[in-house]
């Protein structure tokens, strides 16, 4: 059994100045889904929890002139029933639904799975497709870090220790976009992801792409965007063979960064195989494959 | 016979409520005045010889009152059965990761588990066998105990059935086929984790609750690594949370262990494990590769069956000597042959170890033979369904084991129920037409069969003693030595007594099991509780009854045979009825005793373990599953859409409690086929813990159609035979077959997970010893 100290913030300034108390390493508790799992194995690597998840701005949802704020103790619950994410951004909404089960999802939050920075978290590859921003609150001030350079590697973040992710914010894509995120779990519930991709994009009026973003989730070790991927898609009309080379640059690029590792057979196909359906859901409305 | 008015009717579950509102206590919730906390020392090498062992830095940790090694037990603690190879703490070697090696009793969990780190103990490391197949290797290292007959010390046992000579008639067969199948380990996933309560009692003897499955055995052991007459031990069952099999050795090295630290301390001590400790220390389903050879005529007429295979004992030989000869009985499946052989060689290794897992032993051959079935019936281009319907075994077949079916084979009318509720016909013939390089999604439809000997059958002598007694308020109890860990046998024996006394189920209640007050019935294994123990409660009904027959015709002045009942009332010649509690109090002013002994002993069966011929169990059980799935052939992904499941279990009593444990059977078979991997890489568990052991959620699960087929057997307690184990018997073939169906790919290794249903072979990670090393030591 682990001894620490637990404190509640009432606000985020509480918030940061328990964060920054000298002689006391804390760290920030939000729905605390990550970090009770690592306590029960892990060396106790700090001497208190901070209790952000009672803070009231920390726990909202807000949309001001099409830009969207994320409270950092946003529980994915709360944005799987925000009907702004469903019609908006519904590949986010789908994202935040699939993960874990209803215990889980009504306790995780946005900062909690942008901080512990899995190459599997559900929630990230939407958010990087968005360009959502996270914004960082310490004793010395503000930062704005894009959530996609936020996270560095594996579990590892910029995030600097007596800071805290206070909000994330995205403006949202224009209403014409269509949105999917696809999840490959070993089972339907309660199931890391194996490989998931979000994908958001456009038409013009002719029909020609004009808008996408693509991010896989559990491919490599961070979610990033494939922007080469990206660009072979822009200006194209869309198709069954443009989506394969699309697939095809993805798994390339995706081995590349990876090396093959012992999972790449499968993930070469599988890889391919949900970009190809993402991609045939938003620009030819195939609605069977996400 | 009357109609029935209990058995068979809905009724309500003993000890489901107090479960449902969360008043159940199990051991793990027990807190004595002064108890201790017990943890355990285990290895974190595979095979390894112990050195040195110095438990007095432990006691030096403060709140460490005691520390035990094989030392403190009686002959080095040694126990087991059939075969004595294990002990209560490792005596100079440790043959797996997780054998524990010392515990020590500590006032707090945390104290407990610093004395258990203050433990000196030096391990030199021993090479370690990890493929089942290079155990009999001249040069392995012995694993196993020396062996009087000079076999190798790693060669367990070999266990055939013999009907004439398939190598021969497969040659005249006009469709043979020859495949390799492979089944791995599972874990029994119980909610309730390993958990034993030792208290000393004043005369020197100790009381153990803990959570198992048949508590006479404890108690001898306990007895005899203690040194204590048996009467000096008393082992109580308290709620039981789950078992599946797997409450056995594990559970009662714990038992042992507390037991040893009550008598040395005096103090009450309790030993509950983490969840991470019960994956790694506990046994497993164990791990069966099979070659199956099938020889059939073309009119689709089975011939011939040879059935090879090797079972994988791990370092201990626990139940397996059962397990194997249960595996080779059933392994030819539930079909007609003129020659069929069976050989299955059982050996030992260092990963982890094997025990009794729901299905014991035909879940593994099941999933092979069930599989092969569907090879030939595709080779002969028959309809799979039509296939087993013309092989299957009847009323009047000769069985591969010399055994003549006289009665209560209901298999054909399971296969015909099943194909029926299933649509069958329709899906097989819409899905062979699938486009065959189409990708995407498609769909299949798959069946299993199997038969299943109900009860102990040759493994042992078979019989259950069942108490009645009736009290002074007119409670009924009823007192058995076989536990109900969720089977729903209380409420069994509870319909059979309120049937066969004529009472509403409402007096009546069971007792758990106590070595004290129940009478020795044997174990509560192989699906016999109800059969066995039904049987011996009816029995001891009857016995009661004849007495309060009596007292109601002198009470109403008649012939026994004059007696009627009406209600709950019993009515003479004058036609007054008279309420059944004025008959018993008339019964007791009569002086008559009102309590009663009922004993059930089984048909005498035999078996010859040389010539593998014989007649292996007195009945069967029968079943089919059908499963439809949608594989997504460019994920690997196998949905499973439905699942249909007919199986004769004779009579059934309590039909809630029968469709239950048909439910849940069957999702263990599920997770069998799809997810479940008990994944030992050099004799390291890799999955340790529930989020990454995967066993099916509520979302994965399809609605399940059950049904039964009551083709009732005439020495069952009504007729009933069994359901919990072969429940999930043929789910994981079921699948398998739809899988095949579906995409054209044949899964021959478990599970059917995404790569392997994608590649047709899984893909390993690096072996990793860490999850077990901090596992085993977290605080």
């Amino acid at each position: 059994m682990s001894n620490y100290d637990y404190a509640i913030a009432q606000t985020i300034e509480d918030a940061v100045s328990l964060l920054n108390e000298p002689g006391k390493r804390s760290i920030p508790l939000a729905g605390g889904t990550d970090v009770f799992v690592a306590l029960r194995v892990n060396d106790l690597w700090f001497d208190r929890l901070v209790d952000v998840g009672r803070i009231p701005e920390m726990r909202q949802i807000r949309e001001e002139g099409g830009k969207v704020s994320l409270g950092g103790a946003v529980q994915f619950k709360q944005a799987v029933e925000n009907p702004t994410l469903r019609e908006r951004v519904s590949f986010l909404s789908a994202a935040c639904e699939s993960i874990g089960g209803p215990a889980i999802r009504n306790a995780g939050t946005f900062g909690g799975n942008i901080a512990n920075a899995a190459a599997c978290a559900d929630s990230l590859p939407a958010l990087v497709c968005l360009e959502a921003e996270a914004h960082l609150c310490s004793a010395k001030g503000e930062r704005v870090v894009p959530v996609e350079e936020l996270v560095t590697a594996p579990h590892k973040t910029q995030i600097e220790h007596g800071e805290l992710i206070t909000h994330i914010t995205f403006t949202l894509p224009p209403k014409k976009a269509r949105s999917c995120f696809i999840k490959i779990g070993r089972r339907k519930a309660q199931s890391i992801s194996r490989l998931s991709i979000a994908v958001i994009g456009t038409l013009d009026e002719d029909g020609i792409i004009d808008y996408v973003r693509i991010c896989p989730g559990a491919a490599v070790a961070t979610p990033v965007r494939f922007r080469n991927v990206e660009q072979t898609l822009i200006g194209k009309r869309p198709g069954k063979e443009l989506f394969a080379a699309a697939g095809d640059q993805l798994v390339a690029e995706m081995i590349e960064s990876t090396g093959r590792r012992w999972s790449t057979p499968y993930k070469e196909v599988a890889l391919k195989t949900i970009a190809e359906r993402a991609l045939a859901n938003i620009f030819l409305q195939d609605e069977s494959s996400c | 016979m009357a109609e029935l008015k209990y058995i068979g009717k809905p009724a309500q579950r003993v000890g489901g409520l107090e479960k449902v509102m969360g008043k159940t206590k199990y051991v793990g919730d027990y807190n004595l005045p002064g108890m201790l906390y017990a943890r355990t020392l285990r290895s974190d090498l595979p095979h390894a010889r112990i050195k040195r062992l110095d438990v007095s830095p432990a006691l030096k940790v403060p709140g460490v009152l005691a520390a035990i090694t094989s030392e403190d037990f009686h002959n080095h603690g040694q126990f087991g059965f059939p075969i004595k190879d294990m002990y209560m703490l490792a005596y100079e070697k440790v043959r797996y990761v997780g054998e524990g090696i010392a515990t020590v009793a500590a006032e707090t969990p945390a104290a407990a588990a610093a004395g258990m780190q203050a433990i000196i103990c030096e391990l030199e490391e021993l090479p370690a066998i990890f493929d089942m197949d290079e155990a009999l290797a001249p040069e392995a290292p012995q694993v196993g105990p020396l062996r009087a007959d000079g076999k190798h010390p790693n060669f367990l046992g070999h266990y055939p059935v013999y009907k004439g000579n398939p190598e021969e008639m497969l040659k005249q067969c006009d469709v043979t086929i020859d495949q390799k199948y492979e089944t791995v380990m599972q874990e029994h996933a119980y909610i309730e984790t390993e958990g034993a309560l030792g208290i000393a009692t004043t005369e020197g003897g100790v009381v153990v609750y803990v959570s198992c499955q048949s508590p006479f055995i404890p108690r001898g052991h306990i007895a005899s690594v203690l040194n204590l007459p048996e009467g000096r031990v008393r082992v109580i069952v308290p709620p039981v949370g789950g078992s599946f099999g797997g409450k056995d050795d594990l559970n009662y090295q714990a038992a042992g262990q507390v037991a040893a630290l009550a008598l040395k301390t005096k103090r009450p001590v309790r030993m509950t494990f983490s969840r991470e400790e019960s994956m790694i220390a506990s046994y497993k389903r164990g791990a069966m590769r099979m070659n199956i050879r099938l020889g059939a005529d073309k009119d689709g007429t089975l011939r011939a069956c040879q059935f090879k295979s090797t079972y994988d004992s791990g370092a201990y030989s626990s139940q397996s000597p059962f397990t194997s000869w249960r595996a080779s009985i059933h392994a030819m499946g539930a079909y007609r042959y003129d020659a069929c052989t069976v050989d299955i060689n059982t050996v030992y290794t260092n990963q982890g170890y094997a025990g009794a897992y729901r299905g014991f032993g035909n879940t593994e051959v099941c999933s092979g033979i069930e599989q092969a079935v569907d090879e030939m019936a595709d080779a002969l281009k028959m309809d799979p369904m039509d296939f087993r319907l013309k092989n299957c075994l009847k009323v009047g077949d000769v069985t591969p084991h010399s055994q003549t079916l006289t009665e209560s084979v209901g298999l054909t009318d399971c296969l015909l129920a099943v194909r029926k509720m299933s649509d069958w016909d329709r899906k097989r013939k819409n899905y062979s037409n699938q486009p065959v390089n189409g990708d995407g999604k498609r769909r299949g439809i798959g069946v299993a069969a199997l038969f299943h000997g109900t009860s102990l059958g040759a493994e042992g002598a078979d019989e259950a003693t069942g108490t009645i007694e009736l009290h002074d308020d007119n409670l009924v109890t009823l007192t058995s030595g076989l536990t109900d860990y969720g089977t729903g046998s209380r409420t069994v024996y509870t319909l059979i007594a309120a049937e066969v006394l004529g009472i509403d189920p409402s007096r009546i209640r069971v007792h758990l099991p106590d070595t004290n007050t129940a009478k020795d019935s044997g174990p509560t294994v192989a699906s016999r509780a109800t059969m066995l123990g039904g049987n011996a409660t009816k029995v001891a009904a009857l016995n009661l009854l004849q007495n309060l027959d009596w007292a109601a015709a002198d009470l109403l002045n008649c012939d026994l045979h004059q007696l009627q009942r009406v209600g709950e009332s019993y009515v003479g010649p004058s036609e007054e009825p008279v309420s059944w509690e004025t008959v018993v109090s008339h019964a007791r002013e009569m002086g008559l005793v009102l309590s009663a002994h009922g004993k059930w002993t089984a048909p005498l069966i035999q078996w010859d373990e040389e010539h593998g011929t014989g007649i292996p169990y007195f009945a069967y059980h029968f079943g089919a599953q059908v499963a439809e799935v949608e594989v997504d052939m460019n994920t690997g992904l196998t949905d499973v859409i439905g699942l249909w499941a007919v199986h004769d279990i004779g009579k059934v009593i309590f039909p809630q409690g029968a469709y239950g444990q048909l439910y849940g059977g069957i999702s263990h078979g599920f997770g069998y086929a799809l997810y479940e991997d008990v994944d030992y890489m050099d004799g390291y568990l890799q999955s340790v813990n529930f989020d990454t052991y995967l066993i099916p959620t509520s979302a994965d699960m399809p609605e399940i159609h059950g049904g039964f087929v009551e083709a009732e057997f005439s020495q069952g307690p009504f007729g009933a035979k069994n359901i919990a184990e072969p429940a999930m018997v043929p789910t994981a073939p079921a699948i398998l077959n739809a899988i095949a169906h579906a995409s054209g790919r044949r899964i021959r290794k478990l599970p059917a997970n995404l790569e392997r249903v994608m590649l047709g072979e899984a893909l390993k990670k690096k072996a990793s010893t860490v999850s077990c090393k901090v596992a085993l030591n977290i605080t």
